[in-house]
């Protein structure tokens, strides 16, 4: 098959260009700059790139155009997903700016950069091909920005990740490899032909890629390693991890089951991932109760919030996948909100993540509690917040696709994590007189308009659902 | 727009207080009595001229709206809630007095948004809205941590089922802005499941035997000026429920779960009048009193008919009224002895005539004596609930009617009666400011006792007029 590339195909990659380029002037500058001083100006450069990445990549709404062949596809679908890990990497960013100096090793903000750059490859990827380069163009970042730090966790969380990671990359690429047997192509449009719904090759290679995914998206029973990583990995970082990469693999998913499986395959092919999903529910909301680092905390809850955006595809419509973006954004701000405000209870971003930090936090930082107190709520689906109207609306096009039984267990799932949110909130507003550990304030104004907008954002989602339209993905 | 303005002044006053710094107890008890009054105000501005406004929120799945206005009940328990919270805030005696007063703003004006709801789903967010007020009263002020655990597991489990009813009643129905339209009806095989979803969610709030181990607790716990609104208003959220959305969209499922209802009912009713009967925390026994009259509200609900649905609307306010009076003396109480035990307390009435009288007037009250609101709602739910056929149950009923005067009098004579005990503090009498704070519910408890007809028409048809809206009804 021969590709002509034009000037167009160019054009779709730039906001990818941008984020990259916007990379190599970070390492500059933080090459130039003298040892030991702060990061600001590498964080000024990589959020005005970050930015005006963002602000030529939303140009491209509703301007529908697969480039190089289809290899790359750009449309709404992959605007809203590059916007959100957009936003993203301008939330863990701004992190970097509270973090103690001793984490900010020269080359983090640029490998975040990349990283970023492959996560929004992947949010348009119309390839296996794509798909992997994306995939591996963000995991090879991470590793080296979870290791990015003199602690021995972080040293063990990269390594955790680079083995388990790279096990999942492997199922993922066997499974493409049959899948490339199966149709003779790369392209995920060739999957969609109905010769190949009896093709053993397309079953076999599509539960692979499947399982592969899983392992991204860290569900029951890949979801070992999310905790432990999160954990050790710097509070930026793991802000990117949790967000980002789900993002951007959450993208591959739904590109996959909406567009490329052909008719017949799709319902049969994908109960196991809804059982998964399932589990992941109870199983995620289970594990934060024994948690005490708002990290892990933080990791287990995701583990069942993307069984919840997985019960929004769960039926395959339209509206769907509309409430699995909204819920996947309003995660998004939910996620920096709150570790915005762990950031700013220390200048050592790691103190500020464990939950014993956060006792009696209500009496003595009255503003960032209640912040905090939101963000919790949110994740908890309470209302006045998105993740309330974000449950309503996954519950509703459950019950209305047919998958009730996954709403009943996504209820299920949420009385269960009410009470290891609520546990930290009550911590923060309880009267037991501890001694208050650690009253540090770092000045972090970055920081605190993350948090504040984060806030702003989520209230206004509850009023204003945003859900845009033109969103199916396609693969041609 | 008043409604919607009756809703975000209080939670936009209670949001700003809790960011303010300082303590100046009589500045922010001014502050809160100030707002308070002007929701009554707002609210008998809507009662006289009604109100509506309705703003889109939700196309898809199904329609949704933030429509807000008052329907044929839910304007007599917004005026209560108004009046309650008024007196609650004048009554504040606790430590951190900001903070306090802030919550009970936020709680009336949660709870307002539940009552003025005309959207399903706006009433599921403001149900969940609602306890959380309470949840951290309970942590910042409750002396046991685990009251609040249990009072936010057994309610929110209520929220979340109540959320899934929601969303599926969206779903079958294709709007969720519905309450108070006439002719809504749902069927199909899921509507068993979506009742079941509400009415669990209202059990546990009202609350109902077996679902009430929760209540106690927390109103033993929580302090006085609160409990007196979350008794006196919340607890009718789920009875409120009942009316406007068991009743109105599923009579026939409601129908088919009589028996239960009723069942449940008729124990909640002797069930909190014997334990009741033997508490010795003073806050407990008209906690127990309180499920005890539920229990008889619930019936009269149930029973479909329009004159014990008549009086099931004046009870709800009637007991609204003097519970709120009842906890706020005991509070007074409380503060005064810090003790609430009958077994530590007695003798209090010879050095407090004015503090003995209100107890006097509250216990009279609840015990149901002519002449106060107390009694009108029990004579008239006994009246219906006897048309309705049902005489073995209105036999029954009259039970714990008896049993709430031996309660109110051994909880009365074990506080003020007796000989004056040595060793208990002695403190002034009641001062006008806190004898200011009960007064409007003692003056509305005799209003309405001596005036029911003020709260109804009496008119047969009463079970549309229940659910009808206000202005279009009366």
């Amino acid at each position: 098959m021969n590709i002509t590339v034009t000037g167009a195909d160019w054009n779709a990659l730039a906001p990818l260009t941008i984020v990259a380029v916007t990379a190599l002037v970070v390492l500059l500058a933080d090459l130039l700059s003298p040892k030991n001083a702060n990061r600001y100006v590498a964080i000024g450069i990589a959020l005005a790139g970050v930015i005006a990445a963002a602000v030529d990549c939303a140009g491209a709404y509703g301007h529908d155009y697969a480039a190089f062949g289809g290899a790359f596809i750009v449309g709404g679908f992959s605007v809203v997903f590059q916007e959100i890990i957009l936003i993203c990497a301008v939330g863990s960013i701004v992190l970097y700016g509270t973090t103690g100096k001793a984490a900010q090793i020269p080359g983090a903000i640029a490998l975040m950069l990349w990283s970023t750059c492959g996560a929004m490859l992947m949010a348009g990827a119309g390839s296996l091909m794509t798909i992997f380069l994306g995939l591996e163009l963000l995991s090879l970042a991470l590793y080296c920005l979870c290791g990015l730090s003199d602690r021995r966790t972080a040293r063990e969380a990269a390594f955790k990740y680079l083995i388990l990671s790279s096990t999942a990359s492997g199922f993922l690429l066997y499974g493409m490899a049959l899948l490339f047997g199966a149709s003779g192509s790369v392209a995920l449009a060739d999957l969609v032909s109905p010769a190949l719904a009896s093709n053993p090759l397309l079953w076999v290679g599509g539960g692979m890629f499947l399982i592969g995914i899983a392992f991204k998206l860290s569900l029951v029973p890949f979801h070992t390693w999310s905790p432990d990583v999160y954990e050790g990995a710097p509070l930026p970082v793991t802000a990117f991890m949790s967000v980002a990469t789900k993002a951007a693999t959450l993208a591959v998913f739904a590109r996959f089951i909406y567009a490329a499986l052909p008719a017949g395959v799709d319902r049969r092919l994908l109960l196991p991932v809804w059982i998964v999903a399932a589990i992941s529910m109870i199983a995620g909301n289970v594990g934060m109760l024994a948690q005490r680092d708002l990290k892990r905390l933080i990791a287990y809850s995701g583990i069942a919030q993307v069984g919840y955006i997985l019960t929004a595809l769960a039926g395959g419509t339209p509206l769907g996948l509309r409430y699995a973006i909204y819920y996947i954004a309003a995660y998004t701000f939910m996620n920096l909100g709150a570790f915005a405000v762990a950031s700013l209870l220390s200048d050592d971003a790691e103190q500020g993540s464990t939950l014993a930090n956060y006792r009696g936090l209500g009496h003595r930082r009255p503003v960032a509690a209640a912040l905090m107190t939101f963000f919790l709520l949110a994740m908890a689906g309470l209302p006045p917040t998105a993740g309330f109207l974000g449950k309503i609306l996954i519950l509703s096009t459950s019950v209305d696709a047919g998958y009730a039984w996954l709403g009943g267990v996504l209820i299920v799932g949420t009385a269960i994590s009410l009470y290891p949110y609520a546990k930290v909130i009550f911590a923060m507003y309880a009267r037991d007189g501890h001694a208050h550990p650690h009253d540090v304030r770092p000045v972090a104004p970055l920081a605190w308009i993350s948090a504040v907008a984060c806030f702003v954002l989520v209230l206004l989602m509850t009023f204003y659902p945003l859900t845009p339209s033109n969103v199916l993905p396609l693969v041609r | 727009m008043l409604v919607l303005l009756l809703i975000l002044v209080p939670i936009v006053a209670g949001l700003v207080m809790l960011m303010l710094r300082g303590e100046n107890p009589v500045a922010f008890k001014a502050a809160g009595a100030i707002v308070a009054a002007a929701t009554f105000a707002g609210a008998l501005l809507v009662q006289s001229g009604g109100s509506e406004c309705s703003f889109r929120w939700l196309s898809r799945p199904f329609e949704s709206a933030f429509h807000f206005g008052a329907t044929g009940v839910s304007i007599w328990l917004v005026l209560l809630l108004t009046v309650c919270t008024f007196c609650a805030v004048l009554a504040t005696n606790v430590s951190r007095t900001r903070a306090f007063v802030a919550q009970l703003l936020l709680l009336e004006g949660t709870m307002l948004g539940l009552f003025l709801a005309r959207d399903l789903l706006v009433f599921a967010l403001f149900w969940d809205l609602m306890l959380l007020p309470v949840f951290f009263v309970l942590i910042g002020w409750g002396r046991h941590h685990s009251t609040a655990w249990r009072f936010f597991i057994y309610n929110f489990a209520g929220g979340l089922t109540l959320l899934l009813a929601t969303a599926a009643f969206g779903v079958l129905y294709g709007s969720t802005d519905v309450i108070g339209r006439e002719g809504v009806h749902l069927i199909g095989s899921w509507v068993p499941w979506i009742f079941a979803g509400f009415a669990f969610a209202f059990l546990v709030k009202t609350p109902v035997w077996p679902l009430h181990t929760w209540m106690p607790l927390t109103y033993a716990d929580t302090p006085a000026p609160m409990v007196a609104v979350v008794s006196a208003v919340q607890s009718k959220a789920g009875l409120y429920g009942l009316i406007v959305i068991g009743m109105a969209f599923m009579p026939d499922y409601l129908r088919d779960a009589t028996m239960l209802l009723v069942a449940l009912g008729v124990i909640s009713l002797l069930y909190g009048a014997f334990t009741a009967l033997v508490q010795t925390d003073s806050k407990r026994v008209v906690a127990y009193s309180s499920l005890s009259h539920l229990g008889l509200i619930l019936i009269a609900i149930v029973s479909f008919n329009p004159v014990a649905l008549q009086g099931a609307v004046i009870y709800m306010v009637g007991h609204g009224l003097f519970s709120a009076a009842l906890f706020l003396i005991l509070g007074y109480v409380e503060s005064r002895e810090e003790t609430r035990s009958l077994t530590r307390l007695g003798g209090l009435g010879a050095q407090n005539p004015r503090l003995a009288g209100a107890l006097c007037i509250a216990a009279l009250a609840a015990l149901g004596l002519p002449g106060l609101a107390g009694f009108v709602g029990e004579i008239v739910i006994l009246t219906g609930v006897f048309q309705a056929g049902w005489v073995w149950v209105v036999i029954v009923a009259l039970i714990p009617i008896v049993l709430a005067s031996a309660y109110m009098l051994r909880l009365y004579q074990g506080i003020m009666n007796g000989p004056e005990i040595a060793d208990l503090p002695v403190r002034a009498d009641l001062s006008w400011i806190e004898g200011f704070a009960v007064a409007p519910l003692v003056l509305a408890l005799v209003l309405i006792g001596v005036n029911p007809h003020a709260l109804t028409t009496f008119d047969p048809t009463l079970y549309s007029v229940a659910v009808a809206t206000q202005g279009a009804g009366r």
